[in-house]
């Protein structure tokens, strides 16, 4: 099988698009988006830890299955927030949501 | 053998989360979003925890995607058809911010030495040591984390509802 | 009652002090006759402590008792009283002046604002005093020094609606000041040096040598300094004429007899460590000689009767000071008695002359007061010869001490200057004593209003006279021993080694034609009536008779340094609040703050992504840090 430092350096890939997504993207949704790829990013990292550090009691896997459900609890709250954004201001941009500007 | 098809997940992958930041639709990077997530779960099983795979394949792959493609659909801001930029401005110095931390990650990741055999040897996690963690270590956690879904759930109905007259 | 119970004689009057303070204004006749009593009562107690201390004999000398004051860490400071041969004297002769001016003021103060507060200040002056002629310690010592300064200056600005008082009150507060530091000083280097506060600890460890030379010349200067200006000597001598502002009994009390003594009485207590730090004594006498000739020379031009006395009590102290520039304390204190007497007699007899002439002090209004004043003008008389120093009166006997004194000094110049000076004394003395009592009224006005005093102020300047008349007998022995001394003054003063008091006839001789030499030029000048001479002297040399009738421009020299040193200091600290402290600092970092906010708003644009943009660079840049410092 591949050493520990494939999966680290696969994840390490990963994160860095996914931070490159959440800066660059104009749109909440793919924003959203971006930031579930980092947080698997980040579950990969653990779950690998897990298996190679720590097979007799892989806590790094217990922490993933807990990233994903909070994740999937924070992506549905996330987007209910949009869908509110969207509905005042007929637009999901985050630029244009710059009121506190000094 | 089991090395290549690794390889070729690790491929897939980041081809995918690439489209995710660069497609130019939206409802293509949901798409590119849903083989990603799959690769990952992929991941998964090469380090032998099923379980794990199986999660992520029903939750991220059925849950969140639908979720996300539900929530693209109702943002639809495009409606006269042409294709609005999806990049904002400060796309190019993002490139260099992620480059960076790629570059920074890669070399602690690669430059450390693990602590125990890390040379990739035959792995195995049995399922019954999950659900004993789960259950009894993490016993707590787990039925917070329950308590969680349920706020998270009212909270986004609240958030979402319409009101009278909308 | 024994001299350790001395504390009781400065006690009395402390409770006094308090008790007129406080209810002074509510009491019947305003309390006069309870300040009598206060000091009445210290003047008694003198008599038994007296008694009491000669008969312990001279084994038991000096008497002493103390308390433990405060032990902090390795700090132990003990306080208490000595009382010795020298402490004796002062005791006598503060209690008797005071005395003696306390009942004069019932007659010269009456009638005055605040006559209750007077007698209430002259009990806690009497009170201080005397604990500072106990102390057995610098500290105590000094606590008393700046009482007794406090206590002028409450005095001489006792009529302080007068602007005069005020300003002569403040002037006499700070130039004593100058030297007050230099004492705190002196304390404070010799403290360092002996460890210890005690004067007796101090004495015998400056003679066994054990302070390094330079340094005790340095801190001996400045303890002398303290004693210079308190005794007023030159270049502090400015404040003491001024100070004659004050009521006269309080310029007969302290500005006379004892307050300006006290740098006598400092000098003389710590003569002995003078004597071993190499050049203090050659300074002491120069110190003496030196005020004693400027103040003659002063005191030849000047009109009012209370700054003449003045004038001479300044160069009286310059006696002093010489006689113990010449290792003699016993002259010293000789003198400092016999001039008490005089020089109080001296000033309360002008006191009734002021107090009959209805306040006047020009000399230019006065003459012919003799017949219309009989009593003050004899009084005025013994006193006047004393102070010029005729046989057999006291001021012979004292002076001719000091003069014998000044034979220490090789080459006889000391005795030479000094006996100038004593020509002086006499000239203006008669000269005062002419154109106040004798001759034709010059303000007829004045002179139909005159009248003898009440009893009251009279009684005791015939006290006075009578000891000033007698009391320079005491250095022989035959009348020391009748009294009850081991002997005559100067042997009984002496600390150390005591000499039988024998008359060095040649120089007694000397001193005689020396009074008389300036007596007889001054009649011949002033005789009559008649200013023709003087005014002809005078008007030879119109520029050397404006010198010493401006005193020798001290006072335009030292108002001039004060107003060009303080106000350019003052003007570079001005400058360096207004630009540096203000300007700079005060607005300097408003406006920094203000500007640099100005800048650093723009942060914050409001759009998220920017934020977003923040956090991820922020870590990156953290990251990378990282790893460069850990290597």
């Amino acid at each position: 099988m591949v050493p520990l430092d494939n999966y680290l350096v696969l994840s390490a890939i990963i994160f860095s698009i996914g931070v490159y997504g959440v800066l660059a993207r104009r749109s909440a949704v793919l924003i959203l988006m971006s930031v579930e790829l980092m947080l698997n990013a980040v579950s990969l990292n653990f779950v690998a830890f897990a298996a190679y550090l720590d097979p007799t009691r892989i806590t790094g896997a217990i922490f993933a299955v807990f990233v994903i459900t909070v994740a999937a609890a924070e992506v549905g709250l996330a987007l209910a927030i949009v869908i509110r954004l969207f509905r005042n201001r007929a637009t999901a941009n985050v630029d244009e949501a710059a009121s506190l500007k000094w | 053998m089991t090395e290549v098809l690794w390889w070729f997940f690790a491929a897939i992958i980041v081809a995918a989360s690439l489209g995710v930041v660069v497609a130019r639709s939206v409802i293509h990077s949901a798409i590119f979003l849903i083989g990603s997530l799959a690769g990952v779960g992929a991941m998964y099983v090469f380090l032998t925890v099923d379980f794990l795979a199986l999660v992520q394949f029903l939750i991220y792959g059925g849950a969140v995607t639908v979720l996300i493609l539900l929530a693209l659909m109702l943002t639809r801001a495009d409606v006269t058809g042409i294709p609005e930029k999806l990049n904002g401005p400060q796309a190019p110095f993002a490139a260099l911010v992620g480059a960076g931390l790629m570059a920074i990650l890669i070399g602690v990741a690669v430059g450390t030495t693990w602590p125990g055999d890390v040379s990739g040897r035959a792995l195995n996690v049995p399922i019954e040591l999950i659900s004993q963690k789960l259950f009894l270590d993490y016993g707590p956690p787990f039925v917070i984390a329950s308590v969680l879904l349920l706020v998270a759930l009212v909270g986004a109905i609240i958030l979402a509802r319409q009101e009278e007259g909308e | 009652m024994g001299a350790e119970q001395a504390w009781l004689l400065a006690a009395v009057p402390a409770g006094m002090f308090v008790v007129l303070a406080l209810f002074g204004r509510y009491l019947p006749r305003k309390g006069d006759f309870l300040g009598v009593l206060a000091i009445g009562t210290s003047f008694v107690l003198f008599f038994f402590v007296l008694h009491n201390f000669l008969n312990a004999g001279e084994a038991n000398w000096p008497m002493t008792r103390d308390i433990r004051w405060s032990d902090i860490g390795a700090f132990h400071l003990r306080m208490g009283i000595a009382v010795d041969q020298i402490t004796i004297v002062m005791f006598g002769v503060v209690t008797t002046v005071a005395l003696m001016v306390n009942i004069f003021s019932i007659g010269y103060m009456k009638g005055e604002p605040r006559y209750w507060w007077f007698f209430a200040v002259l009990q806690l002056f009497a009170a201080s005093m005397l604990m500072l002629v106990m102390a057995d310690n610098l500290l105590l010592l000094y606590i008393s020094w700046e009482l007794v300064g406090a206590c002028s200056f409450l005095l001489i600005g006792f009529y302080w609606e007068k602007r005069s008082a005020t300003e002569a009150a403040k002037k006499a507060f700070i130039t004593t000041r100058v030297g007050d530091v230099g004492l705190l000083i002196g304390i404070i280097l010799l403290h360092k040096a002996t460890g210890t506060f005690n004067i007796q600890a101090i004495i015998e460890q400056a003679k066994a040598g054990e302070i390094g030379s330079t340094y005790l010349f340095v801190s001996m200067c400045f303890v002398f300094l303290g004693a210079m200006g308190k005794s007023a000597q030159v270049p502090f001598h400015v404040w003491l004429p001024d100070a004659m502002e004050g009521p006269t009994p309080v310029s007969a009390l302290i500005h006379a007899a004892t307050m300006v003594v006290a740098g006598v009485y400092l000098t003389a207590r710590m003569l002995p460590v003078f004597e071993v730090a190499d050049g203090m004594m050659l300074i002491i006498t120069l110190v003496g000689l030196t005020t004693a000739l400027v103040t003659g020379f002063i005191a030849l031009a000047q009109t009012d009767i209370k700054k003449v006395l003045a004038y001479s009590t300044v160069g009286q102290l310059g006696f002093m000071f010489v006689a113990l520039g010449c290792g003699r304390p016993d002259a010293a204190m000789f003198h400092l008695m016999t001039h008490a007497f005089f020089k109080a007699l001296l000033f309360l007899g002008s006191g009734s002359v002021i107090a009959a002439t209805h306040h006047n002090q020009e000399m230019d209004k006065l003459g012919g007061l003799w017949k219309k004043m009989p009593i003050t003008g004899t009084t005025f008389l013994v006193g006047s010869l004393a102070l010029a120093g005729v046989v057999p009166l006291a001021g012979f006997w004292s002076k001719d001490e000091i003069l014998a004194g000044t034979q220490t000094w090789s080459g006889g110049w000391v005795t030479i200057v000094l006996g100038f000076a004593a020509i002086m004394t006499a000239f203006y003395t008669t000269r005062l004593f002419i154109r106040t009592f004798l001759g034709k009224p010059l303000d007829q006005h004045v002179h139909d209003h005159t009248h003898e005093s009440p009893a009251v102020m009279t009684l005791p300047l015939i006290f006075l006279a009578i000891l000033a008349a007698i009391s320079g007998l005491v250095v022989f022995n035959g009348v020391g021993k009748a009294l009850g001394f081991p002997g005559g003054f100067t042997e009984f003063v002496f600390l150390e080694e005591p000499e039988r008091y024998h008359i060095d006839w040649a120089l007694a001789g000397g001193s005689v034609v020396l009074a008389v030499v300036g007596i007889y030029f001054s009649s011949w000048m002033y005789w009559g009536g008649s200013l023709v001479r003087s005014t002809r002297l005078a008007e030879f040399q119109p520029r050397i008779y404006e010198m010493l009738q401006r005193k020798f421009y001290f006072d335009e020299l030292y108002q001039g340094a004060i107003d060009r040193g303080v106000l350019g200091f003052s003007y570079i600290v001005s400058w360096f609040d207004r630009y540096v402290v203000n300007d700079t600092g005060v607005d300097g970092s408003a406006q920094m703050t203000g500007y640099s906010g100005f800048l650093l708003k723009h942060l914050q644009t409001g759009k998220v992504p920017n934020y977003a943009m923040g956090i991820a660079l922020g870590v990156v840049v953290l990251a990378a840090a990282g790893l460069v410092v850990r290597g």
